[in-house]
């Protein structure tokens, strides 16, 4: 508020609104929350993007979440399912007295109605589709899916808020796009104004969960009468509008930007660590990365240090780090790393004379929406130039990038990133049938058996078969790991830093 | 600069021009420019493009006269380099500028049945205002230096073409035009030595600033990020690419800044001198 | 005067149909597939065909053509790819930020520009002309967005004087969000009076000029009855004119000045329209800016016949 009175009149006048976010001595609390970019939609079953799960997961449940250590947790499940000793059939007791935003109260028709739109029109419940018999209420309260074989993954499918297995009231489905938002969430829609705001407030019939705070699992307590959602595309307009205490928090900001949002009295910076992994993904359906050989040169060649350290900037925001999944994490091991990092130029050349390389460009596409993709193309195209390869780089817009790297005619590699998903199988790079086309007789006969077994050391050795298999035939290119920074007002406290970062118990002291 | 010579023609064209002191010191200031950038290959100290990671964002002075940029390249090299590119679309722009609105202005204001007509078409282009249509239609032709080229080149061309028409409308009413039509003149022969010759000297202010307008336009697009592509160093994505840095390192986006000004500056301040030693009225005032 | 108006008004239709064109022409040649695009990353090809036929980007070019006349005569400038709704509707909704922001910058740059100007050019050659024009010239080289982020950075962030970025969100009323226009208005308006001075300057250099000026002076008249009496009068018509002058300047600035101030504006749409490849929307704010900037025109044009008689159609 002290700012606010520095402001000339008029402006002081417009901070007065904004202000009262941050006084916790005002009997209303509202967050203002800046996010990358304008969520494309507010149906969280039809996205995967990260920005649309940010907004959607404060109004619209799933019956299954992830708590603070990427466990699966009930949400508006009771408890975890009962699953059939052969894994195919699972019986899962829905919450009673759950109320949707428009009044009506959940039961297992609206969960059924759900979820078959889910299986038909999301991403990653179309994945599932065949694997699935059936979805049937066996009470008003109890439904159960049938499947015609174990299917490991599925849990976390149905718990993850990007292309999310979302409940529904029955009757607004039917029709591919929703035409009104009706969730169960601790939060309801009140304003959506494209490009300025979100503005959600908090809804009077919602029953939290008993169990404490944990992720996104556990009591939901709206502490904050309002949140609003600022899409604000531009970072160094984050940055700013964080440190002149317009905005509660801010998700994604440059790295360089941590001395002044540490130096600062108003905010503070918030590291989620790690983040994710950067990763190059390879075409095996045309071209140049369909020559294995080829592929190990441009494997060998890549300086991962340099790279990293021009994209991130600083040695605390990112790792040089090999096997797929992070220190302490069920899923690492160290299969097949000796192949990560080599930063070999005379290796590759021994690889691209062994593939016999004939001089075709290698077409690395990528974007400068996400300007670490560019950093380490731009390193490392000096690198596979160095190598002996033709590098062409063709800078799209991600949205182009997006489309694009469907066409197996247009490019030899796309630049992306991830975050470590609690499942490895949400990747679904692994498989043959992902746009990558990747296929190798070892490896698919490793990753049917990775989706089906249930047993989770089993599991967790097939996952090492796979993470091998990828360093050997390069399937697609880990290139580290990296943190993120986002930044939040000074005093507010209940955000758990995450991908997808919720607000619900978030209040100042 | 054929142009320039027939100007010289004037008496006391090259003494007015140099009169001004500001209008001397421009010259003199872009002639260098010009100069350090065409000899970039020679003057530079490093190869512009040579990366040293570790050394990302070394402050001018050590070991990189003007610093070092995010991926350790030396900014003094990138900026002579990127110079090339920034004036290669300053210089592009008005002269194709220039040829495109002499031909549309010409033939517009010479035949009245293709004036109509013409004008139209001059009229809804000037509608668009310039940045917006440039959005529109690098977005379309893809950030390449050719293409902003040709985007800026496609917005410039009206405006030309609208001067060169006015005077032409003019010119071909006068008795002398009349006498060579009369006496059998070619319509080509007409264009070129009676109308284009004397409407060449308010083009060529006028390209100066198009010289000018096109750097910042140039400038404005990269900074929206529709301009050109960042692989190629332009002084617009040299300050686009620096902006993240502006704490760390605000030599980056000073340098470049200050580049752009200083030759937008300077063609402006020509371009005021050369309207003014062109126009007696005015510089008779001065 | 009837006739001459009404020629008027039919060139003026006849541009709006080339505008119409070119807005289409341009739109259409766009390369980016918006179906892949709105399906998200994930989205399959046959997905995406299918969108494309649903939202009739397959059929024949022509067909599209005409489609696209007749519903924009109507004023129906067809849907926004991405939010789903009428570009009309997306355009209003954007008009507010953009439209106070040009006329705060103009009248910011009306002020500080014709008096300077006019005194400039009245005491033309002294030390208060020339450092006027090269301040002027000094402020039109350099990138607005340059001069934006520097106030941005020093006077919202680091003194807090005004609000850094954004329109005041949902709680804010309308003095509330023009308070966020300010330092936006500011930054606009000193780039934009560069523009005015020069044309204020020159124009009264011109009227100075001219003949029943230097008749005046010839009587007698003192050089400051002079502009007072003769040169400030007829100088009012160069001054309408650069209101119909800068307004393509105004919203050239606006759409970079929104970006850097992240201003819900018309400008800040455009550049998001384009990286969603929201083809309507591009194509509608190309027309609506268009259009206005050829009613301004117009109107300035009928301004002067009430003006100045002198001048004769």
């Amino acid at each position: 508020m002290s700012l606010s009175f520095k402001w000339i009149v008029p402006a002081a006048l417009a901070a007065a609104g904004l202000s009262g976010t941050a006084m916790p001595a005002f009997a209303e609390t509202n967050l203002t929350v800046a996010i990358v970019g304008e969520p494309d939609t507010l149906d969280p079953m039809v996205s995967t993007k990260d920005v649309v799960s940010i907004v959607t997961q404060h109004f619209i449940e799933t019956l299954y979440t992830f708590d603070a250590s990427w466990d699966v947790a009930p949400l508006l499940a009771t408890t975890l399912p009962k699953i059939s000793a052969d894994g195919t059939l699972y019986t899962i007791e829905l919450r009673q007295g759950i109320t949707f935003h428009d009044g009506s109260t959940m039961d297992s028709a609206d969960v059924v109605a759900s979820l078959n739109r889910w299986l038909t029109v999301a991403t990653r419940g179309k994945s599932v589709a065949s694997k699935i018999v059936s979805v049937t209420a066996t009470g008003p309260y109890t439904i159960e899916i049938q499947l015609s074989e174990p299917y490991a993954p599925l849990l976390s499918l149905l718990a993850f808020s990007n292309s999310a297995a979302a409940v529904y009231p029955e009757e607004i489905l039917g029709a591919d796009t929703l035409t009104a938002v009706v969730g169960t969430g601790p939060y309801e829609v009140i304003a959506h104004v494209p490009d300025q705001y979100i503005q959600v407030g908090r809804f009077a019939g919602y029953v939290p969960r008993d169990e404490e705070p944990s992720g996104s699992a556990g009591r939901r307590a709206a502490l904050a009468d309002e949140i609003r959602f600022v899409p604000v595309p531009d970072a160094n307009t984050r940055v700013e509008g964080l440190l002149s205490g317009q905005y509660d928090y801010a998700d994604a900001l440059p790295a360089e930007s941590l001395a002044r949002v540490t130096a600062n009295t108003v905010a503070e910076p918030v590291i989620l660590a790690p983040f994710g992994w950067p990763v190059w993904a390879l075409n095996h359906k045309a071209g140049l990365m369909t020559n294995a050989d080829i592929r190990r040169a441009v494997q060998a060649a890549l300086p991962i240090d340099d790279m990293l350290y021009a994209a991130f900037g600083d040695d605390n925001f990112f790792m040089v780090d090999g096997p797929m999944y992070p220190e302490g994490w069920v899923w690492r091991n160290d299969a097949g790393v000796e192949n990560y990092n080599q930063n070999s130029p005379a290796k590759a050349a021994e690889y691209l004379k062994a593939g016999g390389y004939d001089g075709t460009p290698l077409r690395i596409l990528t974007s400068h929406q996400y300007e670490f993709h560019f950093k380490m193309a731009e390193v490392a195209k000096v690198a596979l130039e160095a190598a002996g390869f033709k590098v062409q780089l063709d800078v799209v817009d991600w949205a182009t990038l997006g489309q694009q790297r469907n066409d197996p005619a247009l490019w030899d590699i796309y630049i992306s990133h991830s975050p470590f998903l609690p499942e490895p199988a949400l990747t679904d790079l692994y498989a043959s049938t992902s746009r990558l086309g990747w296929s190798e007789p070892g490896k698919d006969a490793v990753w049917d058996k990775f989706t089906t077994t249930t047993d989770l050391a089993e599991r967790q050795a097939l996952f090492a078969d796979l993470q091998r298999a990828n360093f050997e035939d390069v399937g697609f290119i880990k290139i580290g790991g990296f943190n993120a920074l986002m930044g939040q007002k000074t005093g507010l406290q209940g955000v758990t830093p995450s991908p997808w970062p919720n607000f619900w118990n978030a209040t100042y002291q | 600069m054929a142009a320039a010579s027939a100007l010289a023609e004037e008496p006391g064209f090259t003494r007015a021009l140099l009169a001004r002191r500001s209008v001397l010191a421009a010259l003199c200031v872009f002639l260098l420019i010009l100069a350090a950038v065409l000899l970039a290959t020679w003057i530079a100290p490093a190869d512009p493009a040579a990366m040293a990671v570790r050394q990302r964002l070394s402050p001018p002075g050590t070991g990189y006269l003007l610093g070092s940029d995010p991926y350790g390249r030396d900014v003094f090299s990138r900026l002579l380099f990127a110079g090339r590119v920034s004036l290669t679309v300053g210089a592009g722009v008005a002269m194709i500028a220039s040829v495109g609105g002499i031909l549309i202005g010409l033939v517009a204001g010479y035949f009245p049945r293709l004036d109509a007509p013409a004008s139209r078409i001059i009229d809804a282009m000037m509608a668009f205002p310039d940045i917006l249509l440039a959005i529109a239609l690098v977005a379309i032709l893809g950030g390449s230096i050719a293409n902003v080229i040709i985007a800026l080149s496609i917005v410039y061309t009206p405006r030309i073409a609208r001067t060169v028409r006015a005077s032409t409308l003019v010119i071909r009413e006068l008795p002398y035009v009349e006498a060579a039509r009369a006496l059998g003149s070619s319509t080509p022969f007409i264009l070129i030595q009676h109308i284009l010759r004397n409407i060449l000297s308010p083009i060529i202010v006028q390209a100066t600033f198009i010289f000018a307008y096109a750097m910042l336009a140039e400038a404005g697009l990269s900074f929206l990020g529709v301009g050109i592509d960042p692989s190629t160093p332009s002084w617009g994505t040299m300050i686009n690419e620096g902006r993240q840095y502006v704490d760390q390192a605000p030599f980056l986006i000073f340098f470049p800044g200050i580049a752009i000004a200083a030759s937008v500056l300077c063609l402006q301040l020509i371009g005021d001198g050369l309207r003014d030693a062109l126009d007696p009225r005015i510089a008779r005032q001065l | 005067m009837t006739r001459y108006i009404l020629k008027r008004l039919v060139g003026m239709l006849v541009v709006v149909l080339i505008v119409l064109t070119i807005a289409f022409v341009i739109v259409r040649l766009a390369p980016g597939d918006p179906a892949a695009l709105l399906l998200g990353p994930d989205a399959t090809p046959e997905d995406a065909a299918e969108l494309r036929e649903k939202l009739g980007l397959n059929s024949p070019i022509l067909v599209q053509y005409m489609a696209f006349l007749g519903n924009a005569v109507r004023g129906d400038l067809g849907n926004s790819l991405f939010f789903n709704r009428p570009v009309t509707e997306v355009l209003l909704a954007r008009a507010e930020p953009t439209t106070f922001l040009a006329l705060f910058s103009l009248l910011i740059s009306l002020v500080i520009a014709v008096p300077i100007g006019i005194y400039a050019a009245y005491r033309r050659g002294s030390w208060l002309d020339q450092s006027a024009v090269s301040t002027a010239m000094l402020a039109a080289s350099v990138p607005s967005f340059w001069t934006g982020l520097m106030f941005q950075r020093y006077l919202a962030t680091e003194m807090g004087w005004f609000p850094a970025s954004d329109y005041g969100g949902p709680d804010a009323d309308f003095i509330s969000r023009m308070g966020y226009l300010v330092l936006p208005s500011i930054v606009l308006g000193i780039v934009n009076s560069a523009l005015i001075l020069r044309f204020t300057r020159a124009s009264m250099l011109d009227i100075l000029g001219e003949d029943f000026v230097r008749t005046a002076r010839s009587k007698g008249m003192s050089e400051r009855r002079v502009v007072l009496r003769h040169a400030l009068k007829n100088a009012a018509i160069p001054i309408i004119t650069i209101i119909g002058l800068t307004f393509a300047n105004l919203v050239s600035g606006a759409v970079v000045t929104e970006r850097v101030f992240n201003l819900p504006g018309m400008g800040n749409l455009v550049v998001n329209a384009v990286l969603r490849r929201d083809y309507p929307v591009i194509q509608g704010t190309l027309i609506v800016v268009a259009v206005l900037y050829v009613l301004i025109n117009l109107m300035v044009d009928l301004v002067y016949l009430l003006v100045d008689k002198r001048v004769r159609y």
